[in-house]
């Protein structure tokens, strides 16, 4: 095989080429880190908070704690409530995270590579819920769960979830499946793959960056979310986290460390799974935007 | 295996015609190329045989069956493109495989057709690799593997070497005309680079505007173009082409250089021509009348020097030997061979001169 020397790439070149000034220098990380800043100074309070006493966080809001009080979080870890709200969470989560990717890889997948009669006015219709904030169409979902008999389950969390989140991920996959190279579509074909052999053979694996940031952001969504659960559950023993934190200040109104501590432990799987997958994400954020 | 027949095929989206009526046989085995300038219709007509593109009239035939109807498995045919379209998750093997599974082959069946396929491709140790680990050429080669193991009756080939180096595809250009002498499949072959098409194919069809202007072997085409389409497309550098009237037998340009050409029974006096010389005509030395002009640019290519010429009062490409010496500003005197100067009409650009080969 003939060997040819490759071309360099702007695009991956190891260094930009030239070397910033020191004035630049300095006030590139300065911004960063007022911006890193914003978003880690209330993480970290919130963490060292729950190591506090309610005295300690009421004087020294900010500084680390006089005594450790590592009870605070061993008690949440070693309570049943914790490990409840957080199943109930994950369910809830997991079921919204699966039903969203399958659904809107598919139907995306028809929208990307289907032309049919009123594709563009059907693409058009689910787009038109990104902008419908799901607040104002409360009462009548309310009534649609109850009528439909699914009030104080899961499923009557999980639906209304997926139908807001259906919106936002079709476009994203649909933008995705469309940078995808025609001309794969057309060996495929040749090869004798029908639609469906594609999409399974061919799209889906071809396709995880978009699928982690599907995920991901259907999760962080679902995880995060108070309105909804708060209307369809009744029982406390369907509460996601962020209702059992309500019932949690109730009961502790005075106790701020204990609520800081309960927040930190909810939020550790977020973030650990965001890192986990922050590779594909900003691969799948920024694919389909050139071409 | 089979021969593939167009029988006056047209595509059209909506008002818009692409393919007029273009009709076309191959026969069993036979390469044939299509070639033509950018948007000239032959990548369409390429994917309307291979079934990727619907058909607006006519019948493609394989072998004795119409199959307009039929989707691209069902005709039988491989496809190489241009970008290859490799399964990029997918290693060598199951790219070559690909198909076979999907068709529902036994394992040790697909594992017999791979294994000649890569071997016959020399791909035997790539199998493994997926396609990002491959060079150009042998993600090429890896495309061909896929297309030969399924033992197609028609193989395609939509400008599968545009994307190689210049050394590559010389190189690929070969591999291709052996692969095509090991499998005898009938092929047929795009591409925009006359070149390729000529050293490849046993027969050449140059398209423009969704037209065929003429189809013969590539000497053929060189030698005794149709049109001043076909004239101007065919040969590297490009053929030199001057505006001239027919005057006494002769085709004479505005500025009063005359050239005399063979045929000249068919012209009438007074018809406006269109005289074509092929740089590499042009000679140093010679009987009756010369041309003269000034040289304003050289381009050495080795073995030949390109010379920008002005004659009649445009610049004309003439090629000389790369052991003479010529430098701009000099003057040149040429001369033309009667059989080798080309005359088309200048309305319907049709041919008049004779300018068949003679054998010594």
């Amino acid at each position: 095989m003939t060997d040819t020397a490759t071309p360099i790439d702007a695009a991956i070149a190891p260094s930009s080429g030239r070397s910033l000034g020191i004035k630049t220098k300095t006030y590139l990380y300065a911004a960063l880190l007022i911006v890193a800043a914003v978003v880690l100074v209330p993480l970290l309070t919130t963490a060292l908070g729950g190591f506090k006493t309610l005295g300690d966080l009421r004087g020294n809001a900010f500084g680390l704690p006089q005594t450790w009080m590592v009870s605070n979080y061993t008690d949440i870890l070693f309570s049943q409530r914790y490990w409840l709200q957080m199943g109930n969470s994950l369910l809830i989560a997991g079921l919204t995270v699966f039903l969203v990717l399958t659904l809107a890889a598919m139907a995306a997948f028809v929208f990307a590579h289907v032309r049919f009669f009123g594709s563009d006015q059907l693409l058009n219709y689910f787009l038109i819920g990104l902008m419908f904030p799901a607040a104002t169409a409360i009462l009548p979902l309310f009534i649609r769960i109850r009528d439909l008999g699914l009030l104080d389950t899961y499923w009557g969390v999980v639906l209304p979830q997926v139908a807001f989140g259906l919106g936002m991920s079709i476009l994203l996959f649909r933008n995705y499946f469309r940078g995808m190279p025609s001309e794969l579509f057309d060996a495929a074909f040749v090869d004798g793959a029908g639609y469906f052999r594609f999409f399974w053979h061919i799209t889906l694996p071809l396709s995880r960056p978009i699928i982690a940031t599907v995920g991901i952001i259907t999760f962080v969504g679902s995880w995060n979310s108070y309105i909804l659960p708060l209307i369809m559950l009744n029982s406390e023993s369907k509460y996601p986290w962020p209702l059992g934190i309500m019932v949690y200040r109730g009961e502790f109104s005075t106790d701020w460390q204990l609520i800081l501590a309960f927040i930190t432990l909810t939020i550790a799987p977020t973030v650990i799974v965001f890192f986990a997958a922050q590779k594909h994400i900003i691969a799948g954020l920024t694919a389909g935007a050139v071409k | 295996m089979a021969g593939l027949e167009l029988r006056n095929i047209a595509k059209s989206y909506g008002a818009v015609s692409v393919i007029e009526g273009v009709s076309l046989t191959v026969a069993d085995g036979e390469f044939v190329a299509l070639v033509g300038p950018s948007g000239c219709g032959k990548s369409t007509i390429l994917r309307m045989i291979a079934g990727l593109e619907d058909i607006s009239g006519g019948e493609i035939v394989i072998g004795s069956e119409v199959v307009n109807d039929l989707t691209p498995k069902e005709r039988n045919i491989a496809m190489v493109f241009q970008s290859y379209a490799l399964y990029p998750h997918m290693s060598v093997y199951r790219n070559m495989a690909f198909n076979l599974e999907l068709a529902g082959k036994p394992r040790d069946e697909i594992d017999r057709r791979v294994q000649v396929a890569a071997t016959m491709l020399e791909l035997g140790p790539l199998l493994e690799r997926k396609p990002s680990q491959l060079s150009g050429g042998q993600r090429q080669r890896v495309a061909m593997g896929r297309a030969v193991v399924r033992n197609p009756s028609v193989f395609l080939f939509d400008e599968p070497l545009s994307n190689l180096d210049a050394k590559l595809r010389v190189q690929m250009r070969s591999e291709i005309k052996q692969l095509h002498n090991k499998v005898g499949v009938t092929s047929v072959y795009v591409t925009h680079d006359q070149v390729e098409a000529m050293t490849l194919a046993d027969r050449v069809v140059v398209l423009n505007r969704g037209v065929i202007q003429q189809s013969g072997s590539p000497m053929q085409l060189y030698r005794e173009p149709a049109n001043t389409f076909v004239a101007g497309f065919i040969g590297s550098p490009a053929m030199n082409l001057f505006d001239a009237t027919i005057v006494n037998g002769t085709a004479r340009t505005a500025s009063g250089e005359a050239f005399v050409f063979e045929g000249a029974g068919k012209s009438t006096e007074g018809q406006s021509v269109t005289v074509g010389i092929r740089p590499e005509h042009f000679l140093r030395t010679g009987q009756g009348s010369s041309l003269t002009g000034r040289i304003s640019t050289i381009e050495p290519t080795g073995g030949q020097t390109f010379v920008t010429v002005s004659i009649a009062g445009q610049p004309t490409v003439v090629t000389v030997s790369g052991d003479d010496n010529v430098s701009p500003g000099d003057e040149l005197t040429l001369f033309t061979t009667p059989r080798q100067v080309y005359v088309f009409d200048a309305a319907s650009g049709q041919r008049i001169s004779e300018n068949a080969h003679l054998r010594a």
